[in-house]
């Protein structure tokens, strides 16, 4: 009874995961393309390098993040300088939903993106020509799950837990479950560290490590491991006791009472 | 035939009858909640069953073994032999998961039908004299269910499970003076010892279990012994118990249970993970994993060490670590509490007498609000173990949680009991049926101190001293021997009595130990039968019908049979009379 080998396709490809992916194959277009010019700019004119206001990025990024991160990404009272935050970390904080917030919050959950891909590549740009340098934006290969699986259980698990469904931390913050990340928002928040997340740079996990990683997290949100029937969230033991509790012993002792009524009859 | 032949071969040889039949007429109450500790029962049959399963393919041992099957994610890793071997299991093995998960759901309802059924014990009274013996017996097992539950979680060697025994083993370090000494001498050495699994293996499978299987026995053999004990009632008295023999009716109802635990646990164990080890990983002492908790029944000791204050203090240069008071004080106090508590009870009621009619839980105001204080205590415990989980879920802070469930489990366990105290004396005192015919005033009529109306105390009495209008004892011959039955005309209940006696003089005698002060008269011949239900009459009717259409068939072949012989003899009027008487007998053989 040898299942076939589940290969690593996406099951169902939502539309708003094929933006997504779309994003990516954009945000992974972009770099090589943007990257000679770049270097050659150097960050001696960043200003000069900046595209024109009737720009797109420049457009969005006036409407929707200067009230708090300030029109040149100097940052201000209500959010952080965005200067040398790097492309990974705009394009996770956007793509994600994160950002743009509505109120100042501690933690910003989880949301479907506001801005469509072209849009959020549009922003990353702009951001990026504020200047700073910072981690790109990573490419992600297929990786070996295997050794992502024992990187995974070293470095991830004490907060994301092994079963990637998330755990609180202290003083109000959230390891968020993995479930809806892609592999470069995966590999991004490896790169930038975002919340309290530590920041795993190139020395700490080559490439080649976050490939597995990425390949890793995207199989543990793979329905197919939950192999023995309802996952019950992937909460852990206090979940199935609530299930023993209520659906067995409700049912067992429901049972009894009928069996009991029917003797007194 | 053959089960009638086995059976009388046996009886030749070992004089079972007497025994059998003093056992299947064994008489139990109808009432379910009865029927709580058979849920314990089956599910450790259940255990039982899938546990020997498992055992075929576990490997317990720390040494390495590098795993090869379905799991990707695992395929080549080496890993303890423990943990290589239940990830086979749970994805290469036929069966193996859908039996691992059953056994692990059964283990789960197992100690759950436990705690049901000692509360049912506790609040009805049921462990009072002489059914001490039977509560310690059932403590124990309590005990040892815990422990048996805890090395099995512990067995697949996973990363969830050993966060959970690091942490038993720094409770039992936290023992002053011989808390390492003991670790040590349990697990062979520092924590992540290599004697660990298999100790723990031999330990849940042949120490614990052998000791259960004999408890269990001890605990049936005493209750079969003793009489049953039964909730008062019309016709109910100290000296008998109105209920179903075991024989067929009751030995039918327990299988059908049986069948319900066995398709409940099996559904589960089809339909809802438990406990998944692949996706926790192998145990790795510098790694963990978050939110972690143990099964839900040790739960209430992970939420007293969440709970309990950080106090650290010496003892002439002796450090009593934090871990001492919520992990071995709390624990320890628990099961003494249990095993104390009937004869504290007997001590201050000074209640010396045997008890075989339970206490409607009402009829103790005291032992309910301390009963529903304990549980309310451990349910909060319990609860506070998930802090982190609930903290996620609804996006408080832990530590605010945390300070809100310090407060909550002092508080709560208070006022529940109170309340249930409170109830129960309204309860007791006034004339509602149930709780929710309570009135206020009632409830203000309970909160005073001495009011007592009379009869309130009648729960001791032998039978309710209500008018008897309605009841008769029937007796009545039956060839050589005496019958008699009680009858409640009011109540339209009748129960006979289980014995034919050999005189009228027996008959009444019996009736007057059972049913005292109700009349007794001589009725002629047998009362009628009940009208059988709809089923059984269609059964019987059918019956009728069945039998008396193949009598009919038989007579039609035999008249044919006979008309065809009686052509052949015709044919051959030569024959001699002897071949005739031949054939003839030889047609009826065939």
């Amino acid at each position: 009874m040898r299942r076939p080998r589940p290969a690593r396709v996406r099951p169902d490809l939502h539309p708003r995961r094929a933006l997504a992916l779309g994003a990516v194959l954009v945000l992974a277009a972009g770099p090589v393309a943007l990257a000679p010019a770049r270097s050659a700019a150097d960050s001696a004119a960043p200003a000069a390098a900046a595209p024109p206001a009737g720009d797109r990025g420049t457009q969005l990024y006036l409407e929707h993040c200067a009230s708090c991160h300030g029109e040149r990404g100097q940052g201000a009272q209500r959010g952080p300088s965005l200067i040398g935050v790097g492309p990974a970390s705009v394009d996770f904080q956007v793509s994600t939903g994160r950002m743009p917030v509505s109120r100042e919050v501690q933690q910003a959950p989880r949301r479907d993106p506001v801005f469509s891909a072209a849009d959020i590549s549009a922003l990353v740009d702009h951001v990026s020509s504020f200047g700073g340098g910072g981690p790109k934006v990573p490419q992600v290969a297929p990786g070996n799950p295997g050794s992502g699986r024992e990187i995974f259980a070293a470095n991830c698990a004490p907060c994301h837990g092994a079963t990637g469904a998330g755990a609180a931390l202290t003083d109000g913050w959230v390891a968020p479950p993995l479930y809806d990340s892609t592999a470069v928002q995966v590999a991004e928040a490896v790169r930038v560290g975002p919340g309290l997340m530590p920041v795993f740079p190139n020395q700490v996990l080559d490439d080649r490590q976050l490939d597995d990683l990425a390949a890793y997290v995207q199989r543990l949100r793979d329905e197919r491991l939950d192999r023995g029937g309802n996952p019950l969230g992937r909460l852990g033991p206090l979940a199935e006791g609530l299930v023993a509790w209520l659906a067995a012993l409700g049912l067992l002792v429901a049972a009894a009472r009928w069996l009991g009524r029917r003797a007194a009859e | 035939m053959i089960t009638d032949r086995l059976a009388r071969a046996l009886d030749d040889r070992l004089r079972l009858s007497p025994l059998t039949r003093r056992a299947l007429a064994k008489i139990f109450p109808d009432h379910w909640s009865f029927m709580l500790g058979e849920l314990a029962l089956y599910s450790f049959v259940a255990l039982l069953l899938t546990g020997v399963y498992l055992t075929f393919f576990f490997d317990a041992s720390n040494g390495d073994r590098v795993y090869r099957g379905d799991y990707a994610p695992l395929d080549g890793a080496t890993t303890s032999a423990a943990y290589a071997s239940t990830v086979r299991l749970s994805w290469d093995v036929r069966a193996g998961l859908l039996i691992r998960q059953t056994h692990h759901w059964a283990a789960l309802v197992f100690v759950a039908a436990i705690v049901l059924h000692l509360a049912r014990i506790f609040f009805t009274g049921a462990f009072r004299k002489p059914r001490e013996l039977n509560w310690l017996i059932g403590v124990t097992m309590l005990t040892l269910a815990l422990a048996n539950g805890f090395t099995g979680y512990s067995l697949p060697d996973d990363l969830l499970s050993g966060v959970g025994l690091r942490i038993l083993t720094s409770v039992v370090e936290s023992i002053p003076l011989v808390g390492a000494w003991l670790a040590a001498l349990a697990l062979g050495g520092e924590f992540p010892s290599d004697a660990m699994i298999p100790r723990m293996f031999v330990a849940h499978v042949l120490l614990v279990p052998a000791v259960l299987v004999a408890l269990i026995s001890l605990h049936l053999g005493i209750l079969v012994r003793q009489k049953h004990s039964q909730f008062p009632g019309p016709g109910r008295t100290e000296h008998n118990v109105v209920g179903s023999r075991l024989w067929p009716s009751y030995a039918l109802r327990s299988l059908a249970l049986f069948a319900w635990v066995l398709a409940v646990l099996f559904a589960l164990g089809g339909l809802v993970q438990i406990n998944p080890v692949w996706l926790y990983g192998p145990f790795e002492p510098a790694e963990a994993t978050s939110p972690a908790q143990p099964d839900w029944y040790v739960a209430w000791g992970d939420g007293a060490l969440r709970l309990f204050p950080p106090w650290e203090f010496r003892i002439a240069g002796h450090l009593v670590p934090g871990p001492l008071f919520p992990g071995v004080v709390l624990g320890g106090v628990t099961f003494l509490a249990l095993y104390a508590w009937p004869f504290a009870e007997r001590l201050r009621a000074k209640d010396r007498s045997a008890h075989h009619l339970l206490d409607r839980p009402r009829d103790h105001p005291v032992r309910l609000g301390v009963g529903v204080g304990a549980l309310t205590f451990y349910a909060v415990l319990t609860v506070a173990a998930g802090d982190d989980i609930i903290a996620r879920l609804v996006r408080v802070p832990v530590y605010d949680l945390l300070s809100l469930f310090r407060v909550l489990v002092l508080v709560l366990p208070l006022l529940a009991g109170l309340l249930a105290f409170l109830v129960a004396r309204a309860l007791r005192r006034g004339d509602a049926a149930g709780i929710g015919e309570l009135t206020r005033a009632d409830l203000r009529r309970a909160a005073h101190r001495s009011i007592r109306p009379p009869g309130a105390d009648s729960g001791e009495s032998e039978t309710p001293a209500r008018d008897r209008s309605g009841e008769r004892i029937e007796m009545w011959p039956e060839g050589d021997l005496w019958r008699w039955r009680y009858r409640d005309a009011d109540r339209h209940l009748v129960i006979t009595g289980s014995r034919a006696v050999l005189s009228e003089e027996e008959a009444a005698s019996a009736a007057r130990v059972a049913y005292p002060g109700v009349d007794r008269v001589v009725v002629p011949g047998p009362p009628p039968a009940p009208p059988p239900g709809p089923v059984r009459a269609a059964l019987r009717g059918w019956g009728r019908a069945a039998a008396a259409g193949s009598l009919l068939l038989a007579a039609l072949l035999n008249r044919r049979r006979d008309r065809r012989r009686q052509e052949r003899e015709r044919a051959e009027p030569a024959a001699p009379p002897e071949t005739a008487d031949k054939a003839s007998t030889g047609g009826g053989r065939t």
